[in-house]
């Protein structure tokens, strides 16, 4: 009985958040498909690393140096560190969970469709979607009209670039407020609008990405922060000593994480197959 | 009372992830399987699911309200009805192991292949099951089937990369050599002029091959396309695409084009036929090992 009443409750609470995340996203959606520059530059986040990503590492790399204190120093860098180890967690848990469910993205959700209630299936809500003007969007439409459409584009739920920037985001804010503030800013006013707006995400997928990345974080500040402290220790006293070798050290691995671990994948997935190239001779 | 401060922050943000991770899994927003439908006259539903008696079909073939189905999961023919439901024609028990395709011909003779198996299998009209030709007669893994205007039954072998022609007394000779150059024959269907065409979905290019046996490559080279299943109606070639979940239609004057698109757990497609009425049927094996599939059907939407 007791069991039942919460997945009531539960199904209700689902379908209120949907409707939620629904209307806003056709909010934020509005504003695209009105002029070509202003749909350009929302979508430009979506492309461009200069955009998306230098913003996020410049102001990581502001709270790494940003004092003169060497105890305010050595705290950030704590914080920072355990920031970027976090982030890997955060894209592994995204990733997988977007695997998992199944919700593709709103501007697949403007089309006809059915999905599977139980073992029926049943006609989809659609989305009313105003499509960019920009180049990219415009051509990913058009993919969508002729029925080209990526896997990726199938498992939207949740945001991984969410996860990610907001992980990255609240880590600097925790070790420095004024310029976490501005990549908070920037991560949720840019980044994540952009997706927004373009269809590329709702902002249910956005909060679910964001609340992973949190909650992850959090876990990572306390559990490395005390639990792993005789090894953390060290490694920032390091990084005091050997600013020259730890700030490349940095840029690399700042370089990376703002590109999502693309890179990073990509190159274990060569040295899997040269180990399985090796292996098998 | 540092280390007590340390333990309770540690409490609070395990139950909370806790609470984060209940709260996702229990919210109800996977949809878990989609079709979306390009093609927006027809809608889509549920044919049979396993609680129906299938397990995982591939092959497909609808006659006169009867929908026989190669139950590849399952490692049996079966037959649906409306009247009937879901009925077992042969299973394991006769040496089947993974039906592939299926083919009948006009007196009501079943034809199937099996690419575990092998060989060419029959059940004919009055029910009786048995194996035409096996893999004693060179049909190792037999995948796609088609009966030809002469009578004879055309298969596929994808391991031996060649068509086979079948006798209706057992009779194997090589229709098509491995120096036609296809890879794995998973899928055949003649036209009303004698065309066949082949769906090779090794190398993924759909070929025709003309009366004159003259050999086209009719669609390659196209970026995410694997044809899986082949079905001629109404001058219109119909081709499913496991890997790529799709439905695609296919006429010479407008190209390929997507019928439907299908995610999830219903990406995975892989029989086709047609009935009488136009209403597409396609298999789905959402899992093949544990015996989880589907059979979907697409309607037109009725005309207002």
């Amino acid at each position: 009985m007791t069991t039942n009443m919460l997945l009531v409750f539960l199904a209700g609470f689902s379908a209120t958040l949907t409707n939620i995340s629904d209307a806003l996203f056709q909010l934020c959606n509005s504003i695209a498909g009105r002029s070509q520059l202003l749909d350009t530059l929302i979508a430009l986040p979506m492309t461009n690393q200069l955009v998306k990503a230098a913003v996020i590492g410049g102001c990581f790399f502001a709270a790494w140096h940003g004092t003169q204190d060497e105890a305010i120093t050595h705290r950030r860098r704590r914080i920072l560190l355990i920031t970027l180890i976090a982030c890997v967690f955060v894209i592994a848990t995204t990733k997988t969970l977007s695997k998992t469910v199944f919700l593709p993205r709103p501007f697949i959700q403007s089309q006809k469709a059915f999905h599977l209630e139980g073992e029926q299936l049943v006609e989809s809500k659609r989305l009313a979607y105003r499509v960019p003007l920009d180049k990219d969007s415009q051509t990913d439409y058009q993919k969508l009209r002729d029925g080209d459409i990526l896997p990726n584009d199938l498992g939207s739920f949740p945001s991984d670039h969410a996860g990610f920037y907001v992980t990255l985001a609240v880590g600097i804010w925790l070790a420095s407020r004024w310029i976490g503030t501005l990549a908070l800013a920037w991560t949720f006013l840019a980044i994540l609008g952009s997706r927004v707006i373009t269809g590329q995400h709702s902002p249910l997928d956005i909060l679910a990405g964001a609340g992973i990345g949190i909650v992850i974080l959090l876990l990572c500040q306390v559990v490395i922060g005390t639990g792993f402290r005789r090894w953390l220790e060290p490694l920032v006293h390091w990084t005091m000593r050997h600013t020259a070798l730890s700030s490349a050290l940095l840029f690399v691995a700042l370089f990376e994480a703002a590109n999502t671990l693309q890179n990073l994948r990509e190159l274990l997935k060569t040295g899997a197959t040269i180990a399985k190239h090796l292996i098998r001779g | 009372m540092k280390r007590a401060t340390h333990n309770l922050k540690r409490w609070i943000a395990t139950l909370a992830s806790s609470l984060f991770v209940l709260g996702l899994s229990a919210c109800g927003i996977d949809q878990k399987g989609m079709v979306l439908l390009k093609d927006e006259s027809y809608h889509a539903r549920i044919f049979s699911t396993n609680k129906d008696g299938i397990g995982a079909p591939d092959g497909l073939w609808w006659r006169q309200g009867k929908l026989f189905i190669a139950d590849e999961g399952g490692s049996a023919l079966r037959v649906w009805s409306a009247n009937g439901g879901v009925q077992t024609l042969c299973d394991a028990k006769l040496g089947v192991m993974s039906p592939e395709d299926a083919v009948m011909d006009a007196d009501g003779n079943l034809f199937f292949s099996d690419d575990d198996a092998g060989g060419v299998w029959q059940i004919t009209a009055n029910g009786h099951a048995s194996l035409l030709a096996g893999k004693d007669k060179g049909l190792l893994s037999t995948e796609a089937i088609a009966l030809a205007p002469s009578g004879e039954i055309l298969v596929g072998d994808g391991l031996k990369h060649q068509v086979f022609s079948v006798s209706r007394a057992g009779d194997v000779s090589v229709f098509l050599g491995s120096g036609y150059g296809i890879r794995k024959p998973e899928s055949m269907v003649f036209d009303e002029v004698g065309n066949l065409y082949i769906a090779d979905n090794e190398e993924q290019i759909v070929y025709r091959l003309t009366p004159e046996m003259k050999l086209q490559r009719l669609l390659e080279k196209r970026e995410n396309f694997s044809p899986e299943t082949l079905w001629y109606a109404h001058g219109t070639l119909f081709i499913t695409d496991s890997s790529n979940g799709k439905l695609y239609r296919f006429t010479p004057e407008e190209g390929l084009q997507t019928i439907a698109v299908f995610g999830g757990k219903l990406a995975t497609v892989n029989g086709l036929t047609m009935d009488e009425q136009g209403s597409i049927y396609v298999s789905v094996q959402t899992d093949l090992k544990r015996k989880i599939g589907y059979i979907l059907k697409l309607e037109r939407e009725p005309q207002p």
